[in-house]
């Protein structure tokens, strides 16, 4: 009888220690299938999301040309069909890499995409679209966090190989690690003159040509003109081919702590402001005034680059209280590139640009947030046109809701 | 013992039941589970690829020629380098049994990998014209008889930059395939003439469109349509008798007035009538008179079929309501205006600005039914920037008489004009065969993901 019992509770605890390792064990794989399916419907989420925002212009459709807030968030351009975004939407982003800067002369904070030395983009944060406000536009408050990237898919780099007697200046055009041999580069060259006494204007001479790369991707310009090193200049190329199109600069400046810093003031009236650096990033004693000469070029259809003359396109700036900044007013609604050449004494000046519509110097953007360190990301891309410039659009997007990676 | 050992014969079978549910249940490898949208990405950048019709050039080439050279560097650049492509180019044919026959391909792989996907993009030859034949206006309702008022002897207003004969033959090249007949009425006289319900050259006057191209001013025949109590009001000295006679008109001959800018009707021209010192409009323009807002009141009370004149003395004489416009500031499309543009390729800006919009309190007054109105501009609050409205009298179900306001400030849109009336009478565009044979061309772009798992 005594032997019975006992056969039963060995035997009862073994079946219910059994039971429970497999409870266990068919719990792990539910889990993990329901885990699948949730990464699933995020990648279908995430390619939907995408789709959206390059594929709907937004609300109202021309707000990447105002100061408005939308009231529907979409970055396809107005004008086109497809995947063409509107490079001016793509302006108005806020950056979430570049850190922000604040001028004191407006008292305002603008977001930053600055791709080196003398190639500025600098909008206020009072026109800059917030990650928050995108993601409530969305719907993906509180659900969903993404970060957008918009990379330009044809990178020109481009370099001094030897400043003078001639200048040399070699272009190298690659898309994403394959180079692009035969392609048509146009380029403009604009050369800085310092020459006049105190307080003049400095003058600029441009010059525009075309060029191939060779089977490397490369090709290597001169220009025989420029004998002195200390002669600043700008030299923007565009290169093409087989329908992809991309953008370089490199620019040679003699004042580097004493520049131009344009600030975006108001993308409905086409504003922008002319800052001396000094008013953003102090070097120390002496300041200079500085005294800057604008224009604006933008890219034909025949893939050529066209001078727009500006008007109020000369004026003087100094650091401090008391000297308030320039201004020009940009005519168009054309993407193109503002010029704007600066002199501080007959041997130093230089040379800024800005982009006017994203894609006319080809700014990458990052908006939203980073997600490094996020539980899952599913990411999606796309090819897109911003204004005929070829970029790749991707968007990483994950879960806010939490739910637990395990199996 | 017994116990114990059926407890383990009872783990035995569990376990080979979970062992055979794991083996059925095999989740999905990782690429599978959150994968790249290969065909979205093969579209687009086959779409990136054709921006300038690169792709659509290259299609039609030889395959010696070196365009292919230059489109396979263009993809090896433009896509990741973790993905593999074939693209493949294919003739559409109309005949034989074979609908597609492959031409060209290019790829960068042996193999395209265990998963892949694929777009299609149909290009079309440079060297093919596609006709479009756009259906008459009046074909299918009566009518479809398009006036312009291209007067010799009157002079405009608010078309500052242009003549109104600049803008009537602009507006002849765009608009005269449209309709069945189209007329450009060269002078007041026969202005006169189609008021008195002739016709210049045998066409239909019934359910014509008047496009008036002087702007705010609107030509005047002399003699019987400026004489007095026709065309002249004696007692307070206005013209807007004339604009009443031209109501009566549009209602009568069921007629669509077009006014292109600013606000309708507001000076009558007639460079032989009005001849005196003081003669113009108070900026200059000789040969017209100033009628103010009463000429599209009395306009409207004529298209209404309502008495001539209601007026009061207040600082001068005012007509009815007086000024009825209101200025919106900038306007924008309608969705349906937007549409019928890429439909009839007509591109005006998307957006302009009004200081001339009608209230909608017109609507209710005039009996211009809200249901027959076609928007080209949307509302903003009770301003109407642009619309065609159409009067239906009380009690009646017909159309009696139109008018299509554009109340924009200067300088005209003529492509507003345009696409205005297409989106009010909608005449089909009959588009030719894309697919005939040896125009198009099938381009598939297969991609492929390599690496990782």
């Amino acid at each position: 009888m005594t032997g019975s019992t006992i056969d039963h509770l060995v035997s009862l605890m073994v079946f219910l220690g059994a039971i429970l390792l497999f409870i266990g064990l068919f719990n792990q794989t539910i889990q993990t299938a329901i885990l699948y399916q949730r990464h699933r419907s995020l990648a279908t989420k995430c390619s939907d999301l995408l789709d959206n925002m390059l594929l709907n212009p937004g609300v109202p459709l021309d707000w990447g040309k105002s100061n408005c807030t939308p009231s529907g968030f979409g970055l396809q351009d107005p004008e086109f069909t497809q995947y063409r975004l509107s490079p001016f939407s793509l302006m108005r982003l806020m950056s979430s890499t570049g850190s922000p800067v604040y001028y004191p002369k407006t008292g305002l904070t603008y977001s930053n995409i600055t791709m080196g030395f003398g190639n500025f983009l600098l909008v206020p944060y009072t026109e800059a679209i917030s990650y928050s406000t995108a993601a409530r536009l969305l719907g993906t408050n509180g659900t969903y966090g993404f970060q957008l990237t918009i990379t330009p898919i044809v990178t020109v780099s481009i370099s001094e190989t030897q400043p003078k007697n001639p200048l040399k200046i070699a272009v190298k055009v690659t898309g994403t690690g394959f180079p692009l041999a035969n392609a048509v580069v146009s380029y403009c060259f604009l050369t800085v003159s310092l020459t006049g006494g105190e307080g003049a204007y400095p003058a600029y001479t441009i010059k525009y040509g075309n060029a191939s790369t060779d089977e490397k991707g490369s090709v290597l310009l001169e220009f025989a003109e420029v004998k002195d090193d200390k002669v600043c200049y700008a030299f923007i190329a565009y290169a093409h081919l087989s329908g992809l199109m991309g953008v370089g600069y490199h620019e040679r400046v003699t004042s580097v702590k004493q520049y131009i810093v344009p600030f975006i003031d108001d993308l409905a009236l086409r504003r922008v402001l002319i800052a001396h650096s000094y008013d953003v990033h102090y070097f120390g004693p002496p300041n200079a005034e500085l005294s800057y000469n604008a224009t604006f070029v933008l890219l034909t259809e025949d893939f050529t680059l066209r001078e727009m003359p500006l008007e109020s396109s000369t004026g003087k700036v100094n650091y401090g209280v008391g000297n308030p900044y320039g201004a020009v007013t940009i005519p168009t609604y054309n993407p193109g590139i503002l010029i704007i050449t600066y002199r501080k004494s007959a041997v130093e000046g230089g040379v800024v640009l800005m982009p006017w519509g994203m894609s006319s110097m080809a700014f990458p953007v990052t908006f939203g947030e980073d997600p490094i360190g996020k539980e899952w990301v599913a990411t999606d891309i796309r090819q897109v046109l911003v204004n005929n410039i070829a970029y790749q659009a991707k968007l990483a997007l994950w879960s806010l809701q939490g739910y637990q990676v395990i199996g | 013992m017994m116990r114990t050992i059926e407890v383990f014969l009872v783990i035995i079978i569990i376990t080979a039941a979970f062992i055979i549910s794991s083996f059925f249940a095999v989740l999905p490898q990782p690429r599978q589970v959150s994968p790249l949208n290969l065909r979205r990405l093969a579209l687009t950048t086959l779409q990136t690829l054709d921006v300038n019709y690169d792709l659509s050039g290259t299609a039609f080439k030889s395959p010696n020629d070196p365009a292919w050279g230059g489109l396979q560097i263009a993809l090896s650049a433009c896509l990741p380098p973790n993905i593999v492509y074939n693209l493949t180019v294919y003739e559409v044919s109309s005949s034989g049994s074979q609908l597609y026959l492959s031409l060209q391909s290019i790829s960068n792989a042996q193999s395209l990998g265990v998963s892949s996907d694929a777009s299609s993009y149909l290009v079309a030859s440079s060297n093919v014209t596609f006709s479009v034949v756009p259906e008459k206006i009046g074909e299918r309702t009566g009518g479809g008889t398009l006036y312009i008022l291209n007067c010799s002897d009157a002079n405009g207003w608010w078309i500052t930059g242009y003549t109104g004969q600049s803008l009537a033959g602009d507006l002849y090249k765009l608009l005269s395939p449209y309709f069945k007949t189209t007329i450009m009425l060269q002078n007041t006289a026969q202005l006169a003439k189609i008021l008195n319900g002739t016709s210049i050259q045998g066409e239909t006057l019934r359910n014509a469109t008047v496009i008036n191209t002087v702007g705010e001013a609107v030509p005047i025949p002399s003699g019987y349509y400026a004489s007095s109590g026709v065309g002249y009001d004696a007692t307070h000295s206005s013209y807007a008798r004339y604009c009443y006679t031209l109501g009566t008109k549009v209602r009568t001959f069921n007629w669509t007035w077009v006014s292109i800018v600013g606000y309708p009707l507001y000076y009558v021209s007639n460079t032989g009538l009005f001849t005196g010192q003081n003669d113009q409009n108070t900026y200059g323009i000789y040969g017209m008179k100033c009628v103010g807002p009463a000429g599209l009141n009395a306009f409207l009370d004529g298209l209404d079929n309502k008495g001539y004149g209601d007026w009061r003395w207040d600082n001068g004489w005012k007509y009815d309501n007086d000024w009825i416009t209101g200025s919106p500031g900038v306007v924008y499309l309608s969705s349906e205006a937007l549409y019928y543009c890429n439909y009839y390729g007509i591109y005006p800006s998307p957006y302009q600005t009004s200081t001339r919009a009608l209230p909608d309190s017109i609507l209710t007054t005039y009996h211009l039914p809200q249901s027959s109105v076609t928007y080209i501009f949307n509302k903003v609050n009770n301003w109407i920037p642009g619309a065609v409205y159409r009067h239906i009298a009380a009690g009646d179900n017909k159309i009696t008489g139109s008018l299509f306001a554009l109340g924009l400030t200067r300088t005209p849109d003529i492509r507003l004009t345009g696409l205005g009336l297409l989106c009010a009478f909608k005449p089909r565009l009959y588009r030719s065969e894309y697919t005939a044979s040896g125009t198009s061309r099938l381009v598939i772009l297969q991609l492929g993901q390599v690496g990782g798992v």
